[in-house]
């Protein structure tokens, strides 16, 4: 997975490559905890995301507790596939998927 | 005489011409050398001869009588128009005599167990026999290439038999040809094409089904291997490599035997096999044994021998074998690989250590030193190898979450080709993932273990099966509650998707614990 963060003030974009999964999620994880302080705006970008496995869910889950606590959390450009896996999983009625 | 002469055979030469001027002489001459022997099989050789008239004919018509058991051997055409006009090669075993080629100077072309092969023309090559009384090979192995021709594999057949120095030549035709070692050596960013239709190839030899008893069993041939270790590695040690050759299950499969670049030649277009005497049947892992040692092993310890030999270097050999076990066990997986690798090394190391010690090598500190770095090789993989049969839709690895991409990758692979959609495709991925990453942290924690991952695809409906094995603690990952996927943000507990997308993405999912097993199954239509 390739990870690319923009930060513009405090909003913080994250645009997601590859595959999120049980190997690479921990990389995710850690750089939220790093730059997740005083953001209030999040935005993840899934348009070069072609994977997303129980462990890449945890992470987004996650993230958007914390960020409920302190501002906004979406998820932008997501495919069919993974927009598939959210449905399933009652993430669309969770998250803000646009 | 090139002919062995058994206790009561008489060889006598004929020369020159016998007509009606020396006829009697001849005979008078015959008669005195036969005179005392008990000769229960006379051989006229006519190597020398060049005509004989009816009153010639007569008088190997009375020694015939005398003895009936009688042969007339090299034989030029001239005489043997003659014998054939008047009968006589009806009446008793006429040989003709085989033309003579020299192969001094020719570029050799091939090398195999039996001989080495030569062009002698643009359009002829002759396959010269080791061994001097090689007639009995010559047909053996005319008839085998005649076989595999028959059951599809593109091979040439001898269409001449030759007498080459003091030994024995085959004649094929081979027009153009060239072979991939000369390919290789030559053209090294052929290797990519070379890979591939060496193991095209090799795929035809190895789905080809041989009538029982045409050819020799190759498990036989390494059960004699591994008898023979017996007495040369540690009785355990020993005892196991007999074990798991006992164990390789009959095959009516063809191996060729001796499958290296030298023996595959592209003719114009066309890739065909040659040197066809080692042609056998059995279990893949045979070959793949050979060629191990035609690669890597027999070079291993002198990489100037594969130079020699092949005409590329050490490193072109390595990575061609590598890269054709993968394409031939069609996977990318290391893991897989190297399995695979080491169970042929474990064949191919017992075949180089047998061989050396039946050529005497104990007795000099070369061949001491290279049967002792072969055996402590074979011990380390007896040590931790358990069987010698492989599959190729089946990944045995440490179960580790650092694996995951490599059980990922394997998974994919054995799916391509079917129609599984991007959609599928992440549905089997989420479910991979989720199992073997439940194994990886779970089986055997704290120590670690292996898993196996299976992956089986039947026809109509094309339909997934993939099993996960484990020998860790029992578990089943199944039992757990779904979690409720309709609780708000806060209220739901972070983890515990992966069972429940597996068991909504799969038709079924299944879970067993059998005799000290983990299995569990996923099956999906596609």
């Amino acid at each position: 997975m390739n990870l690319e963060v923009f930060e513009n003030g405090n909003e913080l974009v994250i645009a997601l490559n590859g595959r999120l999964d049980t190997t690479t999620a921990p990389r995710l994880e850690a750089e939220l905890k790093e730059r997740l302080d005083g953001v209030e705006k999040l935005v993840f970008d899934f348009s070069g995301l072609s994977y997303i496995s129980s462990a890449g869910l945890r992470v987004m889950l996650s993230a958007h507790k914390i960020m409920s606590r302190q501002g906004t959390m979406s998820i932008t450009h997501v495919g069919d596939v993974i927009m598939e896996i959210f449905e399933v999983t009652g993430f669309t009625e969770i998250l803000n998927i646009e | 005489m090139n002919n062995q002469i058994n206790e009561g055979t008489v060889s006598i030469p004929l020369s020159g011409r016998i007509d009606s001027n020396n006829a009697s002489q001849v005979e008078k001459q015959i008669q005195e050398q036969l005179e005392g022997k008990n000769a229960n099989e006379v051989i006229l050789d006519a190597s020398g001869l060049d005509y004989i008239s009816s009153a010639g004919l007569r008088v190997i018509l009375r020694i015939k009588k005398a003895h009936p058991v009688l042969r007339i051997i090299n034989v030029n055409s001239e005489v043997y128009e003659i014998l054939d006009m008047t009968g006589f090669t009806e009446m008793m075993t006429v040989e003709k005599a085989y033309r003579v080629v020299s192969v001094e100077g020719c570029e050799e072309i091939g090398r195999g167990a039996n001989g080495t092969i030569y062009r002698i023309d643009q359009d002829n090559v002759v396959k010269v026999y080791n061994n001097a009384d090689a007639l009995a090979d010559i047909q053996h192995e005319r008839e085998v290439a005649k076989l595999a021709l028959i059951l599809g594999i593109p091979t040439a057949i001898s269409y001449d038999v030759v007498k080459v120095g003091e030994s024995y030549g085959s004649v094929f035709e081979l027009l153009n040809a060239r072979s991939f070692s000369k390919i290789l050596a030559n053209e090294p960013e052929k290797m990519d094409w070379c890979v591939k239709e060496y193991v095209n190839m090799l795929r035809k030899i190895h789905s080809t089904l041989v009538p029982a008893g045409k050819l020799p069993d190759m498990k036989e041939t390494a059960l004699r291997w591994a008898r023979f270790m017996q007495d040369y590695l540690p009785e355990e040690a020993a005892k196991k490599l007999l074990r798991m050759v006992e164990e390789i299950p009959h095959d009516d499969h063809m191996l060729h035997g001796d499958y290296h670049t030298k023996n595959l030649e592209l003719q114009n277009d066309e890739v065909l096999i040659i040197d066809m005497d080692t042609l056998a049947v059995g279990h893949p892992i045979f070959e793949l044994a050979s060629m191990f040692n035609s690669f890597v092993g027999y070079s291993e310890l002198d990489h100037e021998i594969i130079k020699k030999f092949q005409g590329f270097d050490f490193e072109t050999g390595a990575t061609f074998w590598r890269r054709s076990l993968a394409a031939y066990l069609d996977t990318d997986s290391p893991t897989k690989i190297r399995e695979v690798e080491d169970k042929a090394r474990i064949l191919g190391y017992t075949r180089m250590i047998r061989r050396s010690i039946r050529r005497k090598g104990l007795e000099t500190e070369t061949g001491r030193a290279q049967i002792a770095f072969w055996t402590d090789r074979l011990l380390e993989l007896l040590e931790k190898t358990d069987t010698l049969l492989f599959s190729r839709n089946e990944l045995v690895i440490e179960a580790t979450t650092e694996n995951l991409p490599e059980v990922q990758a394997f998974v994919e692979k054995q799916l391509e080709g079917t129609d599984c959609s991007p959609r599928a495709q992440m549905q089997f991925g989420i479910a991979v993932e989720e199992i073997f990453v439940n194994i990886a942290s779970y089986a055997y924690a704290p120590g670690k273990g292996k898993a196996t991952v299976r992956v089986e695809l039947a026809e109509e409906p094309t339909t997934v099966t993939i099993t996960f094995i484990d020998h860790g603690i029992p578990y089943d990952p199944l039992a757990k509650a779904d979690p409720d996927v309709g609780l708000n943000a806060e209220e739901r507990p972070v983890g515990g998707l992966g069972i429940f997308l597996t068991k909504k993405t799969m038709d079924e999912v299944g879970y067993e614990y059998r005799d000290g097993q983990n299995i569990l199954t996923l099956k999906k239509k596609l």
